[in-house]
């Protein structure tokens, strides 16, 4: 079911301040969200989202759900988007925004916040994680959600590979891919696709290949957060073409870490997708439902518990994993 | 009165925008108050009207350009979320025509009391046109610009449900339904999944009988029509809105962007429209 506003909420919206942050780029323009009461954590949580508010307003029932639940959370715009002041321009999850990330936690500090959780999906993800460089020793936690870990290009590369004949007859029956053919670079996009396929016969005969290089940016911000004492959720979907890319850094990267940095940045990974999964209500709801329950697990509480209401069921622990999903933990 | 004309696309300081919270119908409503950046004898202040769901993020970045702009020329601009959406309060499941136009006209009295400005121009982007439309019913005179708006609800949710259809098609599927199979379900069930928004029947039913015209009542007064298509002239439905408006005594400037509309998907980069910007503001200036 869609989100209600529930009384709590309600009063937490009443609470919430609209703050611009000074940044390299422009001003950016976010929504603090105080926590009911004393706060029950000493971190506040940092969503990274585009919009602020996110398709049918996600982070907001996130923030004021916590906040009700005595956590202080914060959102904002990136420079050049939303209410924000400098340019627009294409995001690149391998090129975050850092500076807009540090500048908040820099911001909320003079505020009186000194630790941080941060939350983001794709690009978002890969700017909290950037935030690892320079504030590691601030940051508590990381949600992580469905990022490109390789060139956006390598990652075409990687989906092109598991393509097979199938693909090819179901995109030959998408209206959409002959319209885009008035692009050249369609065709050659095309034209490599068949290549693969053509040469390769059935799926099952596909390569077993390496696999492109990690983003660098991404080993050295992921070395940051291992080095660092905080707890991750990276969170996927099996099919999602961010997976491709994700499982090259779990096998280079996860199988180098010692258990006790494998057992703070878990790894769980859900049937069908998550990276576009927020389009449809009913894979929404779960990743929303997911991401507090992680975030409330962080934080001490019970799962669905009511700020100091409820005592903790080990039972609901694994409540919003959809069935058949993978988890290193 | 000569008014330098700064470029529409340079991006100008936010250092006279704030944030703030309005109340509408006792709840926080999110706004954004863009003082005007030079004095300007005789200027409106402007209260932009965003469209709804998904739309309220896609045409987002262009509101905030185009509030920018108009501040930078002497303006005052107030920009808001209605109830159910964005940073506001309130559910989406209760978004209605009539929850709307109480929004906008809360937006209009809080851009008065701010800018010290009687005089209000309304600017209403796509579902928005109808909110706008209800505020400015009560202002004969005022001015009104819309950005291809909604003239038909039942119209523009049936275009709604048929992106459903054609998302089914993309992915290499038969559609299972039709749109007026959805439509029922919207009236059976409460609601119906539109791309991860959930589409209501208080909104459906609020729109019964609605129409830009008729929301409009008697109001007459100087609008700008501004068609965001990929075609060369008015489309047929807006050349007649804009001859009923005539017909009223309404001085009805038109103007085409001829490119393709952005309010579909959310994209990267943000969609940006300096067609759009510039011709708003063209009119504007003209105006006063």
């Amino acid at each position: 079911m869609p989100w209600r506003e529930t009384p709590e909420q309600l009063e937490r919206a009443r609470a919430e301040r609209a703050i611009k942050v000074p940044a390299p780029d422009g001003e950016l323009f976010g929504i603090l969200t105080p926590a009911a009461g004393t706060p029950t954590v000493p971190w506040c949580a940092v969503h990274l989202t585009r919009p602020r508010s996110h398709r049918n307003r996600n982070w907001i029932e996130i923030a004021r759900t916590l906040a009700a639940r005595g956590i202080t959370t914060f959102r904002f715009d990136y420079h050049g988007t939303g209410d924000s002041g400098g340019e627009g321009g294409y995001l690149n999850p391998n090129r975050p925004y850092q500076s807009d990330i540090g500048a908040v936690i820099d911001h909320l500090r003079g505020l009186g916040h000194q630790r941080f959780v941060l939350t983001g999906s794709c690009f978002d993800a890969r700017t909290a994680l950037s935030a690892f460089d320079h504030h590691a020793a601030r940051i508590d936690g990381l949600l992580f959600v469905a990022a490109p870990v390789t060139s956006i290009d390598d990652q075409q590369r990687l989906l092109d590979q598991g393509k097979d004949w199938g693909h090819m007859w179901r995109a030959l029956q998408n209206p959409e891919n002959w319209r885009r053919l008035r692009d050249l670079d369609r065709w050659r996009h095309m034209a490599n696709v068949l290549g693969r396929v053509a040469g390769r016969g059935t799926r099952e005969d596909a390569p077993v290949t390496e696999g492109p290089p990690l983003d660098p940016l991404f080993r050295r911000n992921l070395d940051a957060l291992a080095r660092s004492s905080a707890r991750a959720l990276f969170l996927y979907g099996e099919d999602d073409p961010e997976f491709l890319g994700f499982q090259i850094a779990l096998r280079e990267l996860w199988s180098g870490f010692s258990d006790e940095t494998r057992a703070r940045l878990a790894v769980e990974v859900w049937p069908g997708i998550v990276h576009g999964g927020f389009t449809e209500l009913t894979r929404q709801r779960e990743i929303v439902a997911r991401a507090l329950e992680w975030l409330l697990d962080l934080a001490g509480h019970p799962a669905g518990a009511v700020h100091g209401a409820d005592r903790p069921d080990p039972s609901r622990s694994a409540h919003h994993r959809p069935e058949g999903t993978w988890t290193s933990a | 009165m000569s008014v330098p004309r700064p470029s529409v696309t340079v991006p100008a300081p936010t250092s006279t925008e704030t944030p703030f919270f309005l109340a509408s119908g006792d709840r926080p409503v999110y706004a954004v108050y863009h003082a005007a950046r030079r004095v300007r004898p005789g200027a409106s202040a402007v209260v932009l009207c965003s469209s709804i769901g998904l739309e309220q993020l896609t045409c987002y970045r262009n509101e905030v350009l185009v509030a920018r702009a108009l501040a930078e020329r002497g303006f005052p601009v107030l920009r808001y979320h209605p109830r159910g959406h964005g940073d506001s309060s309130g559910d989406f499941a209760d978004v209605t025509v009539t929850s709307l136009i109480e929004d906008a006209r809360a937006a209009g009295a809080a851009l008065r009391a701010r800018s010290g400005t009687s005089l209000l121009a309304w600017l209403g982007v796509r579902f928005g046109a109808l909110a706008a439309a209800g505020a400015v019913a009560a202002e004969q005179g005022a001015a009104l610009a819309l950005w291809e708006p909604v003239q038909d609800p039942l119209a523009y949710f049936r275009a709604w449900l048929r992106g459903i259809l054609f998302s089914s098609v993309s992915h290499g599927e038969r559609p299972s339904t039709t749109v007026d199979e959805l439509l029922a379900t919207v009236v059976a069930d409460g609601m119906v999944d539109v791309h991860g928004y959930s589409f209501h029947r208080a909104l459906l039913d609020s729109t019964r009988e609605t129409s830009l015209t008729g929301t409009l009542g008697a109001w007459s007064g100087p609008a700008l029509l501004l068609q965001i298509q990929q075609r060369r002239s008015l489309a047929p439905a807006h050349d007649r809105f804009a001859a009923s408006l005539r017909e009223r005594g309404a001085q009805v400037a038109t103007g085409l962007v001829n490119e393709e509309p952005g309010w579909h998907f959310l994209q990267n980069p943000a969609w940006e429209s300096s067609e759009i910007v510039s011709q708003t503001v063209e009119w504007f200036d003209a105006l006063a």
